[in-house]
């Protein structure tokens, strides 16, 4: 076997020094072969990025080495002066988690690239540092990339930043890429694209990646070996399929089992009666915002964020809203919520339209239809204690009773599990999953009927979002609760949901059933979605077959015909000319695409659905 | 993150259910600053509150042949009598000063509560509710700072009588922009955060989250720096009543006791310290309550509760 790229010796990083200092890295060792995809997994405070700083020898204080070495083709890295790094900086690179933070936003992406290649590889000429900078803009796939080298930080969304933070590190051909959780802030579906992207550049580039991330499933989508940390030492390393069929170490085991599964395991929800009564119903709601022009004077652009979105809520349903990132799901739960109303269409409740309330009514319906929101940080006041949070709903909606409502809010409490002593407490030490249960404590005061999850589950970890599914659960039967939950996260959906519509820039593109919409999907975009869902099973869809290239168009400018067409592998001629309506596939589900057949014995498909509704 | 890593049994080691405003007391109230301000305060209160009627002194009885008399044990003929001597004619220096203490004190106080008045309600609406009602208010704002606040207080003051009331609404008005600013900017950012869309779902009307939910959180902060603004607002006092259009003879206050006295500083340099010397010991003790109360809030609000 030939000489390892990097090698780590019995590495030992402490916080601080003596003592006392908390050893964050203990005896990690590990090696890498060139061209080699090695996966760093463990749950988040297992020490993951610092490990991949101090491979990139980036320790900032407190953080110092204890001992051992760092090996990088045989020398160590932690032994040289700093002329001598800095050379071997051209072959080393680092890819962060958060790419929007990672440039300065005052100067154009190009000018920034080129500058770090000139500064590592000192007499490089700005013309061809230029030059190379656009061939790999091009080779990441950053659409007319001539163009896009002279933009800002700023014109670049989350997936296109982050292959110009991959662009930034590959520009001088490294040995070794260090990806610390590039994939988080991504969309699953531009997630996949980075992954195949990394996977081609070991080919290509002869790069060997070391791959930290959070998720097991990620990892095993771009890895071949997999090292498993947990407090700091590695505790397990094995090729990736082995160590998903026989885990060894307990952690190992147990992360195995907490993975979710969707195609293995039958669906958690029972199928419900088709006839029961609806809660909630959408007709054609729309949203369009008025956004100032940049450029010129005056002038507004229209911003469609939600386009004529149909659908009923029966009583009992767990409803799932899932898309990616701008596809107007957070735009609907304004709607839902009426924080904002409709630009046309209507929102029923209970055969009202929200938009008419006002006053007592109004306070009818927000005492019958709550919101769990995302941010579990952001969405309880600093200042306050939570008792007073929770009662102040019941305030706002008449009761006067000092102890009624105290013994009220308690009970909640101790429904959604927060203690009791928490009552005088403001929420500063509460971690988010204990936030999260205040907040839903907040929205259960009321005794709702609807509840909207916006994002609830998406900031907490895989064991405290089970905790609170199961809680949501109980709950459901305990309050005939109905609830929407709003996710980008298919997996949860599965677990939780009977029935799931899947958005698409502001439109509706599929509306199905739990087992119908993850067994077939009616529509290329729910298969793209499906294929690019990192998982631990064999998939049902392939992302060679599904796997969309690009990004949504901008909703500034939505093309004609079918908004999905620019990214559809399947994609026929009257796509582009034809817009098309949500299909009856059978008694419960839609899909809007030209390629499903309307089944038989229903024609005039949207007007048929609307009626059927 | 420290903080939410920090899970499982976060502050159950706190049996005692107080109340968060009572624990900022308490925690205030065990700091030396916050006694001594306190104890400087009430002795003060209780001197300015009870000494003029008690000694039977009048103000403003004029004694020529006790006139410019030193404090005690300074000089050659101080009296028991006069403890912080006499004026040019006559008259008590300690009755004075308490009596002068009593108006400038008010005038301080009420001219912040005016100005924190407008200041907050009109900041607090322009950047709750933005858009064109942000833009009138601003504006608004904007004209009041461009006009001096001794050119106010002339054309006003000198054009009605210089009484208590209008002195209190002069230096109010003149001031409030300020807070205007600072309560808009704050509640601009404030008002976009989770928790009052929270509120608004929870059927909170727009009233309602500000009262509510939206003064008590912001206030505090503003109403420590407002503690500054009374030593302010007294000098400034002092300064009309200097121009000689601030409270008319002969009752004293700090402003017109130290423009009497000026003329007098090489012989009877007493007259203009000892107002001085009471402003100055009045400030201290608002000052140090004002400090511990703020670092109390602070500490409980941060979350470092020793």
């Amino acid at each position: 076997m030939t000489q390892p790229l990097l090698d780590l010796k019995n590495l030992t990083v402490a916080a601080g020094n003596g003592g006392t200092a908390k050893v964050i890295l203990d005896n990690v060792s590990l090696s890498l072969a060139p061209r080699e995809i090695v996966g760093v997994v463990g749950a988040s405070g297992s020490g993951k990025t610092v490990l991949s700083k101090a491979v990139v020898n980036w320790l900032e204080p407190p953080l110092t080495k204890r001992s051992g070495q760092v090996l990088f083709e045989g020398r160590d890295i932690y032994a040289m002066r700093g002329a001598e790094m800095r050379l071997l900086r051209q072959r080393i690179s680092y890819v962060g988690a958060n790419p929007m933070g990672a440039l300065d936003p005052t100067l154009p992406v190009g000018a920034q690239i080129v500058e770090k290649m000139r500064a590592v590889v000192p007499r490089t000429l700005r013309r061809d540092a230029e030059r190379r900078v656009i061939e790999l803009l091009d080779a990441v796939r950053i659409p007319s990339a001539r163009n896009r080298f002279h933009d800002y930080p700023s014109q670049f969304s989350g997936g296109m930043m982050q292959r110009a933070l991959i662009v930034d590190a590959l520009v001088t051909n490294p040995a070794l890429l260090v990806a610390d959780n590039v994939t988080q802030p991504l969309d699953v579906t531009v997630a996949a694209q980075v992954i195949r992207l990394m996977k081609e550049l070991t080919v290509t580039f002869n790069t060997a990646v070391l791959f930290v991330s959070s998720s097991l499933p990620v990892a095993r989508e771009a890895c071949s070996r997999i090292l498993v940390m947990d407090e700091g030492r590695i505790v397990e390393e094995q090729s990736t399929e082995d160590l998903i069929s026989r885990p060894v170490y307990p952690y190992t085991r147990e992360l195995v089992r907490q993975t979710p599964k969707i195609w293995v395991e039958a669906a958690a929800t029972p199928r419900l009666d088709d006839q029961r009564e609806v809660v909630l119903s959408l007709r054609d709601a729309s949203q369009t915002y008025k956004v100032r022009k940049k450029s010129g004077f005056g002038g507004f652009n229209l911003v469609r964020a939600v386009r004529n979105v149909t659908f009923d809520v029966r009583r009992g349903d767990s409803f799932a809203i899932v898309g990616e990132s701008g596809c107007g799901k957070s735009t609907l739960m304004r709607l839902l919520s009426r924080l904002e109303l409709p630009s046309s269409g209507q929102i029923l409740c209970a055969d009202k339209d929200i938009a008419t309330l006002k006053g007592r009514a109004l306070l009818e319906l927000r005492s019958k239809l709550q919101m769990v929101l995302q941010d579990p940080f952001g969405s309880l006041p600093p200042r306050t204690s939570i008792g007073r949070m929770l009662e102040d709903p019941l305030r706002t909606h008449g009761w006067r009773d000092k102890g009624r409502i105290r013994e009220r809010v308690l009970k909640v409490m101790g429904e959604v599990g927060v203690p009791a002593e928490l009552y005088e407490e403001l929420p500063l030490g509460l971690s988010a999953g204990q936030r999260q249960r205040v907040n839903v404590a907040r929205a259960l005061v009321l005794e709702p009927e609807i509840l909207i999850m916006d994002e609830t589950l998406s900031a907490l970890d895989q064991t405290e979002q089970f905790k609170l599914l199961d809680l949501f659960q109980k709950l459901q039967k305990e309050y005939d609760l109905t609830y929407i939950f709003i996710s980008h996260d298919l997996a949860m959906v599965r677990k939780a949901c009977n029935r799931v519509a899947v958005m698409y820039l502001g439109e509706v593109f599929e509306l199905a059933d739990n087992e119908r919409l993850f067994f077939d999907p009616g529509h290329p975009y729910t298969r793209a979605l499906l294929s690019a869902m990192p998982t631990l099973e064999r998939r049902r869809y392939q992302p060679d077959e599904c796997l969309l290239e690009g990004e949504p168009p901008s909703p500034l400018d939505v093309p004609a015909g079918c908004s999905f067409r620019s990214r559809c592998p399947q994609a026929i001629d009257k796509c582009s000319r034809l817009h098309p309506s949500l299909t009856v596939r059978e008694r419960q589900d839609f899909a809007a695409c030209h390629l499903v057949m309307p089944s038989l014995g229903v024609c005039g498909a949207a007007e048929g659905m609307h009626a059927s509704v | 993150m420290s903080i939410a890593t920090a899970t499982g049994a976060p502050m159950a080691h706190t049996p005692a259910q107080r109340s968060v405003i009572r624990r900022i007391f308490d925690k205030a109230a065990s700091t030396p600053g916050f006694r001594v301000g306190l104890g400087l305060f009430v002795v003060l209160a209780l001197a300015t509150a009870f000494y003029p009627e008690l000694s039977g002194i009048d103000p403003t009885k004029m004694d020529v042949k006790a006139r410019l008399l030193p404090p005690l044990f300074l000089g050659g003929n101080w009296s028991w009598a006069h403890p912080l001597g006499t004026d040019q004619i006559g008259r008590d220096m300690l009755v004075r000063s308490l009596v002068g203490l009593r108006y400038s004190f008010l005038i301080g106080v009420a001219s912040v509560i005016v100005m924190l008045a407008i200041g907050c309600a009109l900041g607090t609406i322009s950047g709750y509710f933005g858009g064109r009602t942000d833009a009138i208010v601003m504006r608004l704002t904007d004209a009041q700072l461009s006009i001096p606040m001794i050119i106010l207080a002339i054309s006003v003051l000198g054009v009605s009588r210089p009484t208590i009331p209008a002195i209190v609404l002069v230096l109010g008005v003149s001031n409030w922009p300020v807070y205007a600013r600072i309560m808009r900017s704050i509640v601009m950012t404030e008002r976009q955060r989770e928790y009052v869309r929270a509120a608004k779902i929870g059927g909170s009307t727009d009233l309602r989250i500000i009262l509510a939910l939206l003064l008590p959180l912001l206030l505090p902060p503003v109403l420590f720096t407002s503690v500054l603004d009374v030593a302010r607002m007294m000098i400034f006092e002092s300064t009309l009543g200097f121009l000689g259009l601030g409270v008319q003879p002969p009752t004293p206050t700090f402003g017109n006791i130290i423009a009497d006295g000026r003329k007098y500083l090489l012989n009877a340099w007493w007259i203009a310290t000892m107002p001085g010397l009471f402003l100055g010991l009045t400030l201290t003790s608002v000052n140090l309550i004002g400090a511990s109360l703020e670092r109390a809030r602070n500490a409980i609000h941060g979350g470092s509760e020793a």
